[in-house]
């Protein structure tokens, strides 16, 4: 069976830590672009567009389940956890 | 736990977010499956609908007209296309992981021919 998880997710995302962090793990080719309420990251090697606001992220990936995956425990450890 | 005053009380964590005056940070996501399939792309939500209730029988998934389908609180999958190739787009928030990343699994082998 499914399980949820127990930690809720809160706070903002630093796009600059974020993106920082994201270099670290070997991603380079990052393209950030500001919007009115926030801003979107391409990564065009990736096959991903990462739009991030204040009070959510969504991560848009045609890429596999490894870069996904690797996006989304990067972006974990940007954001508070209870 | 939250202590307020000189009590301490034990209530859920997104109430607990809420009292603390904490913004829940909304994280979602969104795969696509490309299927070269002839037919209409209901049809193909259709052998989507079928193929998931096969596979997820502990989670009730809703199966709309326009060949949408949801799953707990936050799961969508949506067919579009033409007669020739469809996109199914696959949509969950972080609180669906495990159910959206193995729905996502589950239709990129047993759609991808």
């Amino acid at each position: 069976s499914m399980s949820r998880p127990k930690t809720y997710i809160w706070g903002r995302v630093n796009v600059r830590t974020f993106v920082d962090a994201l270099t670290k793990q070997g991603i380079t080719d990052i393209k950030v672009e500001e919007t009115e309420d926030g801003s979107i990251i391409d990564l065009p090697n990736d096959d991903t567009l990462i739009q991030v606001e204040p009070e959510s992220t969504h991560i848009i990936c045609e890429g596999n389940e490894v870069i996904r995956i690797k996006l989304r425990d990067t972006l974990l450890k940007c954001l508070q956890k209870l | 736990l939250v202590m307020r005053g000189n009590k301490l009380r034990l209530i859920d964590p997104g109430q607990a977010l809420c009292e603390l005056g904490l913004e829940e940070h909304q994280l979602r996501f969104t795969s696509t499956v490309y299927v070269e399939e002839d037919g209409p792309p209901t049809k193909t939500a259709d052998k989507i609908y079928q193929l998931i209730k096969s596979k997820v029988s502990d989670t009730p998934a809703q199966y709309s007209s326009d060949g949408s389908i949801t799953m707990s609180d936050s799961v969508l999958i949506k067919v579009s296309g033409d007669e020739e190739s469809k996109s199914v787009l696959v949509s969950w928030s972080h609180q669906d992981e495990d159910l959206g990343s193995y729905l996502l699994q589950i239709l990129k082998t047993g759609l991808v021919t």
